[in-house]
């Protein structure tokens, strides 16, 4: 049994999922002085006692249990896109922190492909200011590209890594400007936390608490105001009321069903498992699952393309050196009238350690590597130098979550996720392999490997001012359900074109904002 | 035990007393033999033993014990697969049934079991599952042979690169916690870390 505070009383708020968006609501809302329960599948683990230095044990960071993947491109899901326990995918994300930029919110108007998001950089502009401001994120003095150029919270992150190194190197000599990365990974001491120590292990948790999560700053926070955190608590069903709005939500832990009432339900549980609980917890009155009449609920979900490009080098280079990603390039951020693509992509200098990259290898574009050439390739691992591209991957009404005849343990059908590339997508990935490998190669390396990735996801209950082809507002309201609400990267219209994160958490700032507002107006009242 | 890469006395466990708790008892654990399979029979083990050091073309026995171990563990314990194509079996069923379509698929069209084999053969008929183009038919109808080759592939990758023999063969420094790198200019090493011999 559980040690509970709230079991019988209706809160104010019952937050599903404790990642990125989770654990930022969590704070806000209990520091408001409202009532929190935090409900999260996953563990609530000790940096120090449950984090390793280790790749294979720390797999497990990662939501393993099964999705069905379908499509012409079936994603790889698990460890490479998705979080569980308290803190989400923070808990093993590399930490870079890119700000959207204007043109971000804007590819109908100015391409003519996807949607407007209804709102614009401007009104985000602050939160990120807060987010970062909050978190201390580690940045040069001019960033060179976007609406921000800084100067950041905190310094620049140095030294950098070789692989960083060599990518600054490769830009220089072909006149591409670059920089040392923007980072939720801090430089100096903040809020008794220690710098970074260069392990380079951020996939795998950050044992010395150098790199932000939410469960080492969000969640501890939100306990302390008053937030009643839950984990390995999986929730199953949104409870409706008979007046049309939600009433609270049904979750299992160690196998017991037990009920949370409240006036409030927020998601954030991830582009997944938030369209799939929706879905799960259809009903009489909303037999395609809720705040679905749109029937937007689990379409358009992106990913990021995320192809590396590994090069080998006459010198060592030492790719498990240093924090992951330390060096960036936006040059090829916007769309440009030459490319026969629209928007663009980020790239990254990016560290791989030996099961990634491995892993990688093998998967190869043009045939799996095995046998003898991987052996081979494994004995000259020091001696390869990675880049990697962050691409905007257009939405697509078809790349969706769907609900399976297939159970998981608790008796819930599994998610099916389907994802295709579409044209725009595979030329903008050609075109960035191709600067991937310039820059490699101006460096000194012989490119060998191109391997087809992907990274992060978006969408999947897309905000929009249209409630029929859209699931929510800007402030993550559904349209359907005045007291439900979805906070996480399944709200995005589009995926930008760099790493996601900083906008999921400013975004949840201004969702929290809202909903502090409306309460206070008493507009947020119970399913009667 | 020799160590064939640029490093060759470059042992990584010597550094282990540098390591943290945790690190150092989950690394450690992969240097004592896995024996008593909960899932894999004798014969399927047999079978792997050779297959998985085909893949990775290296047969250093207590480094194929620690991935048979994994292998083992995984399809017993079946935590979740991350991801499954439509259509493909559960883990455990692929590699089981995958298994037995080698075999028989050998016997049918070299008149030997996969162990009986040379490597070359044994190599080919590998290759031929990656491409999807194993024979006969009506043996492999029923099992996809690419996320065959796949599951084999990864489930073989991630074990065998997480063993640190193979950690101190390829100049990997391994586990860096509490200690950190210092030295991280292009060329630069901290005094830890593999030096290349010539
Ligand atoms: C390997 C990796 C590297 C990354 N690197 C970067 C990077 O460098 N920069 C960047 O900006 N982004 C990065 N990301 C992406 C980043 O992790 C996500 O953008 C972010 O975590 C999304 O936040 P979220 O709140 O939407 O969901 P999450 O953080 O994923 O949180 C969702 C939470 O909900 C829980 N949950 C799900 N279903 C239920 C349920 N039914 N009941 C209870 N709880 C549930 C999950 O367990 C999880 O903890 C990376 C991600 C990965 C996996
Ligand atoms: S590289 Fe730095 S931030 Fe990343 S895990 Fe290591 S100490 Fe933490």
């Amino acid at each position: 049994m559980m040690q509970r505070k709230y079991a019988n009383e209706e809160v104010d708020v019952v937050i599903v999922g404790a990642g990125a968006a989770g654990g930022v609501l969590a704070k806000e809302l209990s520091e408001a002085g409202m009532s929190v329960v935090v409900l999260e599948a996953g563990p609530f683990r000790d940096p120090q006692k449950d984090f390793a230095s280790d790749e294979l044990s720390m797999n497990d960071l990662g939501w393993q249990d099964t999705r069905i993947v379908d499509g012409k491109d079936p994603l790889t899901m698990g460890h490479n896109n998705s979080g569980r326990g308290i803190g989400g995918g923070t808990v093993h994300f590399t930490a870079v922190f890119l700000r959207f930029q204007d043109a971000d919110f804007k590819a109908r108007t100015i391409d003519g492909v996807a949607e407007d998001w209804p709102i614009g950089y401007e009104d985000l502009e602050p939160y990120y200011s807060r987010i970062e401001k909050e978190i201390a994120v580690s940045g040069p003095k001019h960033f060179p590209w976007g609406n921000y150029h800084g100067p950041y919270p905190y310094p620049e992150r140095e030294p950098l890594s070789p692989n960083a190194y060599l990518f600054m190197n490769g830009c220089d000599k072909l006149g591409i400007r670059s920089s040392v990365a923007p980072l939720a990974i801090l430089s100096a001491p903040f809020e008794g936390r220690p710098p970074c120590i260069n392990r380079g292990f951020c996939n795998q948790g950050c044992m010395p608490d150098a790199k932000f999560s939410t469960l080492i700053v969000h969640i501890p926070k939100a306990i302390k105001a008053g937030a009643e955190v839950l984990a390995d608590c999986m929730v199953t069903q949104v409870l409706m009321g008979k007046d049309g709005r939600v009433r609270g939500v049904s979750f299992v832990h160690e196998g017991s069903t037990y009920e949370q009432k409240a006036k409030v339900v927020i998601l954030s549980a991830y582009v997944v498992e938030t369209p799939r609980l929706l879905l799960n917890s259809a009903n009489a009155q909303f037999p395609n699952g809720l705040a679905n009449s749109s029937g937007w609920v689990g379409k358009g979900i992106m990913v990021h393309s995320s192809q590396d490009v590994y090069a080998k080098f006459n010198d060592e280079i030492r790719l498990y050196k240093g924090t992951p990603v330390l060096a960036t390039t936006q040059d090829f951020y916007r769309s440009d009238p030459n490319n026969n693509f629209v928007r663009g992509y980020t790239l990254h200098a990016h560290g791989a350690r030996p099961v990634g990259f491995a892993q990688g290898i093998s998967k190869s574009q043009g045939g799996p590597v095995w046998g003898e050439r991987l052996r081979e390739t494994l004995l000259n691992y020091n001696y390869y130098g990675r880049v990697t591209m962050v691409g905007e991957v257009l939405p697509h009404e078809d790349n969706r979550v769907t609900l399976t005849d297939e159970l998981d343990s608790h008796g819930l059908p599994r998610a099916k996720v389907t994802f295709s590339y579409g044209d725009n997508d595979t030329k903008l990935i050609d075109h960035a392999v191709g600067k991937m490998s310039s820059i490699l190669e101006a460096a000194g390396g012989k490119v060998e490997f191109v391997i087809p990735d992907t990274a992060h996801m978006m969408g999947g209950c897309r905000m929009g001012d249209d409630a029929e082809a859209s699931v929510v507002n800007s402030y993550g309201q559904t349209h359907d359900i005045p007291n439900l609400f979805i906070c996480d990267a399944s709200i995005f219209v589009t995926s930008g074109a760099g790493n996601p994160t900083n906008t999921v958490m400013s975004l949840a700032l201004r969702t929290a904002d809202y909903i502090k507002e409306k309460a206070k107006k008493l507009e947020l009242t119970s399913s009667g | 035990m020799t160590n064939f890469g640029h490093y060759p006395s470059f042992d990584v466990m010597k550094e282990q007393d540098e390591w943290d708790d945790h690190t150092q008892s989950i690394v450690a654990s992969r240097l004592k033999p896995q024996g008593n399979f909960q899932f894999l029979t004798h014969a399927e083990a047999g079978m792997l033993n050779r297959i998985c050091s085909i893949l990775v073309s290296d047969q250093t026995p207590e480094v194929m014990n620690f991935v048979l171990g994994h292998i083992d563990q995984t399809l017993h314990k079946s935590p979740g697969e991350g991801q499954r194509k439509t259509g493909v079996p559960q883990a455990p069923e692929l590699i089981r049934e995958g298994l037995k379509a080698i075999d028989q698929g050998t016997r049918e069209r070299y008149s030997a079991s996969f162990l009986e084999l040379d490597n070359v053969r044994q190599t080919q008929y590998l290759k031929d599952i990656s491409e999807s183009k194993a024979e006969p038919h009506p043996i492999w109808s029923r099992i996809p042979q690419e996320p065959l080759f796949q599951k084999l592939m990864s489930l073989t990758v991630e074990a065998y690169c997480s063993h640190p023999k193979v950690w101190s063969e390829i100049g990997y420094a391994g586990p860096a916690y509490p200690r950190g790198y210092v030295r991280t200019e292009l060329g630069q090493v901290d005094p830890w870390e593999a030096k290349r011999e010539p």
